[in-house]
C-alpha cells in the first residue's frame, strides 16, 4: 500500500508531520516569545516549504518528462511483444526521449517489415505443404502425430483433429512397418522410398512410398520426424496388371517356342514311324532301318531339348580354377577342325601370348565357345559364297586394354543375321534352325558367361558375318574372389 | 508316266520319308535341300507339284514362291506349303487385334508382310498349307487331290 504512494507525497507528508511537531513544541514551551527561537522557527518553515515546493517541482518534472515517456515506451514495447508493429512513438518533443523514440520507431518498422517477410515465407512454405498431393506428416520423438497436411487428409480421409496427438502407428496397416523404416534410417537421418501401406479412415488400404527424415533443432537435438509419402496405389495396381499380362505373355512365348521346337522333332518321329510301318509291311529291312534311324533322331532331339530345358533352369555355379585358354582352344580345335573341313570352312585360331591363365570353369567356357563356334559353322554353311571367297571362322583371345579381362572372339564371314534375329538370339526358344534348334543354346551360353561375371555381345551384318565377343574377368575381381571363397567353404 | 513332285526342305528326314511315301503311291519324288537348289530343280525337272518348306537357308520358301509365281512358265504350278500359315490366318480372321496374344506379334507382322507382298505382286496363293508335324499319308492324299494320280 505504502509502496504505491509517489515519493513526493511521502516527503511532503513527512514535512507536514515534522511541522506539526514543531508547532506543538512551540505551543508547549512558549518559544514564540524568544526572538532567537522565533527566527529559527521561521527559517525552519521557510526551508520546509522550499523543500516541499522543490519536491513538487521535481515530481512534476519527473512525471511529465521521464515517467510518462518511459511509460509510453514500455507500452509500445509491450505492444511490439504482442506483434502490434503499427505502434509508433510521438517524436515532436525536442529532448533525449525524442532520439530514443526515433530509434524505437525505426526498430519497430524494421521489425514490422522483417516480420512481414517472415510471414510471407511461412505462408509460402505452408502453401507448398498444403497444396502438395503427397501425404506429409510430422511426428514427435515419442511417436505422436504433430501435424498433417491437406494431402494427408484427402488421401487418408482423416481430419487433422482426428489424428493430432495420436500414435503414428494408427495409420500403418502393419504397425511394425514404421519401426522397421526407422531402423533402416541409420546415421543418415533419412530413409528413402520405403514401400509400405497406410489404412484410411474407412478401412481402405493405400500403397505408399515413404521417405522419412529426422528433424533436429539447431543444437542437434532430435525434435521429431517428418514423413513424406506418395500414394502409389494406382501405379501398383497397373504394375501388377502389367506383371500379370507379362507373365502370361512370357508363358505364351515359352509354350510357342517349345511347340515350335517340338513339331520338327515330332515330324521326324511321325515320318520315321511311317517308314517303319512300311518296312514291316513290305518286309523291307533297309526301309525299316532308315525309318527307325529317323525316329531315333527325333527322340534324341526331344531328349536334348528336355536336357537343355533342365540345364537352362538350373542354377549356374562355376567351379573356378586357373585355366589356360590355349588348352580350351586346342580341345575345340580337335573337335571342330574336321567338321569344318568337311563343310568347306577354314577354322583358324589366334591366341595372344601375353594372356595369363583365366579364373573360370573350363568346362563351361569350353561349352560356351563350342556352341558359338557351331553356330558360326552353320552361318558359313548357310551363305552362298562368291567365287574367290572362302568361308572362315577365326577364334581369338587377347588381353583387354585395362589388363583385367580376357576377351574371346569368335568371328565368321557367314550369312550374318538381321536386326530382329540379333535382338532375340539370347531369348529362350528363339531359333532360326529347322531341325536341330531347341532355341536354348545361346540362352544357356549367355547364362554361363553371366555366372562368370562376364559379358557376351554380338555384332552382325546380314551376308557379311558375325562376331561374338565374350569378356571374362581374369582373376582379380572381388566377386570372383567371393565366389571362390564360397566354393572353398562349401567344399570344406 | 509318273507325275513329278519336288520336295524342297532343308530337313533331310522330311525329304526322305515324303519321297518314300510319294514313291509308294506312284509319284516320282525329287528332293532339294535349300531355296537355291529348289529353284534350279524346278527349272530342270519341271515338276507337276511343289512341296515347299518356309524356313530354309539361302533362300526362304516365301522368296522362292514369289520367284516362281512371277515366272510365266511356273505361275500355275501347284504348291503345298509346309507351314501353319492357314491356321494362323484363320486365327487372325476370328480374333480382333486387341485380343491377340503377344507371342503372335512377330508372326503376325511377318504374315502381314507376306500377304501384302503377295497382294502387291498379284500372286496366286498356294493351293494348300500343311503344318508340321506331317503325316506322310495325309500329304500323299493332298497331292492326289491336287494333281491326280
Amino acid at each position: 500500500m505504502l509502496k504505491r504512494i509517489p515519493i513526493f507525497w511521502k516527503l511532503s507528508f513527512v514535512f507536514i508531520i515534522i511541522s506539526l511537531l514543531v508547532l506543538l513544541v512551540d505551543a508547549l514551551l512558549g518559544v514564540r516569545e524568544d526572538p532567537v527561537s522565533k527566527w529559527s522557527l521561521q527559517t525552519f518553515f521557510t526551508i520546509a516549504i522550499a523543500i516541499i515546493l522543490s519536491c513538487g517541482a521535481a515530481w512534476f518534472f519527473v512525471y511529465f518528462f521521464i515517467k510518462q515517456p518511459v511509460r509510453k515506451l514500455a507500452n509500445s514495447m509491450n505492444k511490439l511483444a504482442e506483434n502490434e508493429f503499427d505502434s509508433q512513438l510521438n517524436e515532436d518533443e525536442r529532448n533525449e526521449f525524442n532520439t530514443l523514440a526515433s530509434s524505437f520507431n525505426n526498430m519497430a518498422s524494421m521489425l514490422a517489415s522483417s516480420q512481414a517477410e517472415l510471414r510471407k515465407n511461412k505462408d509460402f512454405l505452408e502453401g507448398i505443404l498444403e497444396s502438395t498431393a503427397d501425404i506429409i506428416i510430422t511426428v514427435s520423438p515419442e511417436g505422436k502425430i504433430l501435424t498433417i497436411n491437406k494431402g494427408a487428409e484427402t488421401a487418408l480421409g482423416y481430419q487433422r483433429q482426428d489424428v493430432i496427438g495420436k500414435p503414428i502407428e494408427m495409420l500403418f496397416v502393419d504397425p511394425h512397418d514404421r519401426e522397421v523404416a526407422l531402423q533402416k534410417m541409420g546415421p543418415t537421418d533419412n530413409v528413402m522410398n520405403y514401400e509400405t501401406q497406410f489404412r484410411t479412415k474407412n478401412g481402405d488400404v493405400r500403397d505408399v512410398l515413404n521417405t522419412i527424415s529426422r528433424l533436429r533443432d539447431p543444437t542437434g537435438k532430435v525434435i521429431g520426424t517428418i514423413g513424406i509419402s506418395k500414394d502409389i496405389t494406382a501405379e501398383k495396381h497397373l504394375q501388377d496388371q502389367l506383371l500379370h499380362s507379362q507373365r502370361y505373355a512370357a508363358i505364351g512365348q515359352v509354350f510357342t517356342g517349345i511347340q515350335h521346337s517340338m513339331k520338327n522333332m515330332l515330324n521326324a518321329c511321325k515320318g520315321g514311324a511311317y517308314m517303319v510301318r512300311l518296312g514291316l509291311s513290305k518286309d523291307d529291312q533297309q526301309m525299316l532301318k532308315e525309318g527307325w534311324d529317323i525316329v531315333q533322331e527325333g527322340i534324341t532331339c526331344l531328349t536334348d531339348m528336355s536336357m537343355h530345358m533342365l540345364k537352362y533352369v538350373k542354377e549356374w555355379k562355376p567351379k573356378f580354377e586357373q585355366v589356360k585358354l590355349s588348352k580350351i582352344f586346342s580341345e575345340i580345335d580337335n573337335v571342330i577342325k574336321q567338321t569344318a573341313k568337311d563343310k568347306g570352312v577354314q577354322f583358324r585360331q589366334d591366341l595372344s601370348s601375353e594372356l595369363p591363365p583365366v579364373l573360370c570353369d573350363a568346362r563351361m567356357i569350353h561349352s560356351a565357345v563350342m556352341d558359338i563356334v557351331s553356330n558360326a559353322l552353320d552361318a558359313c554353311v548357310l551363305k552362298e559364297f562368291l567365287d574367290g571367297e572362302t568361308p572362315e571362322i577365326v577364334l581369338s583371345a587377347y588381353l583387354d586394354h585395362d589388363g583385367q579381362k580376357a576377351v574371346i572372339e569368335i568371328e565368321d564371314n557367314g550369312c550374318g543375321m538381321p536386326k530382329e534375329v540379333k535382338k532375340n538370339i539370347f531369348t529362350p526358344f528363339f531359333s532360326t534352325k529347322t531341325r536341330t534348334g531347341t532355341g536354348l543354346g545361346l540362352s544357356i551360353t549367355s547364362r554361363m558367361i553371366e555366372a562368370h561375371n562376364g559379358e557376351i555381345e554380338v555384332d552382325s551384318k546380314p551376308n557379311c558375318g558375325t562376331v561374338f565377343r565374350i569378356t571374362l574377368p581374369i582373376n582379380k575381381t572381388k566377386i570372383n574372389e567371393e565366389k571362390i571363397d564360397g566354393e572353398k567353404s562349401s567344399h570344406s | 508316266m509318273a507325275k513329278k513332285v519336288l520336295i524342297v526342305d532343308d530337313d533331310v528326314n522330311t525329304v526322305k520319308f515324303l519321297s518314300v511315301a510319294l514313291q509308294e503311291n506312284g509319284y516320282e519324288p525329287i528332293g532339294a535341300y535349300d531355296g537355291v537348289e529348289g529353284i534350279e530343280k524346278i527349272k530342270s525337272e519341271n515338276p507337276d507339284l511343289l512341296i515347299l518348306d518356309i524356313m530354309m537357308p539361302k533362300k526362304s520358301g516365301f522368296v522362292l514362291y514369289k520367284q516362281i509365281r512371277k515366272d510365266e512358265r511356273f505361275k500355275d504350278l501347284k504348291v503345298i506349303m509346309l507351314t501353319g500359315v492357314a491356321e494362323t490366318l484363320e486365327d487372325l480372321d476370328t480374333q480382333s487385334e486387341d485380343t491377340l496374344e503377344r507371342p503372335y506379334d512377330s508372326l503376325r507382322e511377318k504374315l502381314r508382310e507376306t500377304i501384302k507382298t503377295m497382294q502387291e505382286d498379284e500372286l496366286v496363293r498356294p493351293e494348300m498349307f500343311i503344318d508340321k508335324p506331317i503325316e506322310p499319308e495325309e500329304v500323299v492324299a493332298k497331292v492326289t487331290e491336287l494333281i491326280g494320280n
